[in-house]
């Protein structure tokens, strides 16, 4: 088994620690507030338009930041350039993360998207380094130990801007410097870390929608095979080339326009119903989720 | 010389600007230029810190080619007021452009070749030291296949106050059109003292490429069973008071569950991480009507600046 094979089962696992558990995507006051009329068909619709909508306004910045970091990867700086260089780079990151904190103007989306932002960059540090005992790890090459060492210290930093509050720590961001922190990369049409992103955004709303007695555990699977499938590929797809239109690099970079926000190209808000029912959240009287 | 423009920019089809600058405590306008199908009219005022434009259009609508640039300068201790007289009425691409007309602009001469260009409004706002806009437009109606994009931007200092209301409603209810615009694209965005603090981009597609038509949710389906939807930007000392009294209201909301939705909808949310920067309100209908009363109620506290003859022309 590959490595990144390997990776995206770890990735994948429903007991890595992200968060995710306590937010419904605003399903919850969905249901609440009268939408989707009766039951069988709730989840479902729901789910086609939230899963469109947080794809156009956030896989843009997953595909930013992870390219930035994946920059990093490819070469890394010797000696003493190397501390500036971490500046640089962790510069680049704070400038996506504030532009999506700017475009998203939504508190309880803001908020959910924080607190399940850091806790992966926590996970990171704490969860997926090489542990400091050595016994058992195969034989790593020099520079995969500098690049390690280099990424931790990238993450470490970064959650340190975030825990002073001179960055947001986005979910968005913080999967693109996760994943891109680990090597993932490739797969077909070097997506695979936008297409893990939509497949655990879905995941984790097909459980809210169990727990919230909107459809049984079985239901669940099926729906997340027979239906999700082809939604969060759609998805992916449509939304694979968009840009937040920063520069990942320096020097040229064929895929970026030059730093110009074409309207057609950009991230956005695609569901405004959506956007409402979810800054709504709090308004409900009772609720068992947290955004 | 007045303004912060030292010669006359070149006109293109569309273009228009206007300066509001203050002497002696009085506000006049000091540069006040349109061309067509653009047109600007402002009318003459009792209280001299004020000034209103009226942003219209010929024929009241655009249609596809249009390229709408306006640039506003509202200078320190000015108070704007922009509004339009009815909605913007969006048409269906054509493929000609309009017959009267100056040199085109870039952007519409940018067309592809055997595609017709969308309508394009592209507005620059600058707001500077004690300054205050208010812009207040009625909705924009997006006909049948019609694609529109609408670019603000807002550059404003520090102690500026602006306040922006962006709305969008769903077509001609006589003709049976409900959500059945092919595009409507609009992005809001505010630098404040230099720094970018809010985007908001909206983007509404009835998309027709998706192969699998179970997947294929219409734009009707999607923003039911709202008619019209609003958006409110609010930032600045001039406001403060009207987002405290929002932020009450709102919080006095509890939502039991519901069988069905309300007729009216809104939402509140902070600019940067608390309210002191400003505030974003959105609001959805199922009648235009609904959210303009809605609007005009919730914005009243603006008389105490603007004057209660001046608001009074706002959501007419």
């Amino acid at each position: 088994m590959d490595d990144e094979t390997f990776l995206l089962l770890l990735l994948s696992d429903s007991n890595l620690p992200t968060g995710s558990f306590v937010a419904s995507s605003g399903f919850e006051s969905y249901i609440k507030h009268g939408f989707g009329g009766d039951q069988n068909n709730r989840t479902t619709m729901f789910m086609r338009d939230s899963y469109s909508a947080y794809a156009r306004s956030a896989l843009a910045f997953v595909s930013d930041t992870h390219r930035i970091v994946q920059h990093v990867r490819r070469d890394p700086e010797q000696g003493s350039e190397q501390k500036s260089d971490l500046d640089k780079h962790l510069q680049k990151i704070k400038e996506v993360d504030e532009l999506y904190d700017a475009m998203t103007l939504n508190d309880v989306t803001k908020r959910a998207s924080k607190s399940q932002g850091v806790a992966l960059l926590t996970l990171y540090s704490k969860g997926l380094t090489p542990p400091l005992t050595t016994t058992g790890i195969k034989n790593l090459k020099e520079t995969e130990i500098e690049v390690n060492s280099y990424m931790a210290s990238l993450v470490a930093q970064y959650k340190s801007l975030v825990r002073a509050e001179s960055a947001p720590g986005h979910l968005p961001i913080c999967w693109g410097i996760l994943t891109g922190a680990l090597g993932l990369t490739l797969g077909k049409y070097n997506l695979t870390s936008q297409y893990l992103h939509i497949f655990l955004h879905a995941r984790s709303l097909l459980s809210a929608s169990v727990r919230l007695n909107e459809i049984g555990p079985y239901n669940a699977q099926q729906t997340l095979l027979h239906i999700s499938r082809s939604v969060i590929e759609a998805e992916v797809v449509r939304c694979k080339d968009l840009r937040t239109g920063i520069p990942s690099s320096t020097g040229t970079d064929p895929d970026q326009p030059d730093g110009v926000d074409d309207k057609s190209r950009g991230p956005a808000n695609t569901w405004p119903l959506g956007e409402i029912l979810a800054a709504r959240h709090d308004l409900q009287h009772s609720r068992i989720f947290n955004s | 010389m007045p303004g912060s423009s030292t010669s006359i920019s070149k006109l293109q089809a569309g273009g228009g600007r206007i300066t509001l600058s203050s002497h002696g405590g009085k506000a006049w306008i000091s540069e006040f230029s349109a061309t067509y199908p653009l047109k600007l009219l402002s009318p003459r005022l009792s209280d001299s810190a004020v000034a209103i434009v009226y942003v219209l259009t010929y024929g009241g609508g655009l249609v596809g080619g249009d390229c709408i640039e306006l640039t506003v300068n509202v200078e320190s201790d000015t108070k704007l007021l922009l509004l339009s007289q009815g909605s913007t009425k969006v048409f269906k691409d054509r493929p000609q452009q309009r017959l009267a007309s100056v040199q085109r602009s870039d952007y519409a001469s940018r067309s592809t070749p055997g595609q017709a260009p969308a309508t394009l409004q592209n507005m620059n706002f600058t707001v500077s030291s004690h300054g205050a806009l208010f812009l207040l437009p009625d909705p924009v109606t997006c006909f049948r296949s019609a694609s529109y994009s609408q670019i603000q931007t807002f550059r404003a200092s520090q102690d500026a106050t602006i306040v922006i209301l962006d709305w969008v409603t769903s077509g001609r209810k006589s003709l049976g059109e409900d959500w059945v615009l092919s595009r409507y694209y609009s992005v809001n965005e505010v630098l404040i003292a230099g720094k970018r603090v809010a985007k908001d981009v909206m983007l509404l597609e009835n998309n027709e490429f998706d192969s699998d038509s179970r997947l294929n949710r219409s734009l009707a389906e999607k923003l039911s069973p709202f008619a019209c939807y609003a958006t409110v930007i609010l930032r600045g000392p001039l406001v403060k008071e009207t987002i405290a009294q929002l932020t009450t209201r709102y919080g006095g909301i509890s939502i039991m569950q519901r069988k069905a939705p309300e007729d009216l909808l809104w939402s509140l949310s902070s600019i940067g991480s608390d309210k002191e920067n400003g505030a974003v309100v959105r609001v959805a209908g199922k009648e235009t009507e609904m959210v303009k009363d809605w609007l005009k109620n919730t914005l009243k506290s603006l008389e105490q600046h603007i004057g209660v003859d001046v608001y009074r022309r706002a959501f007419v």
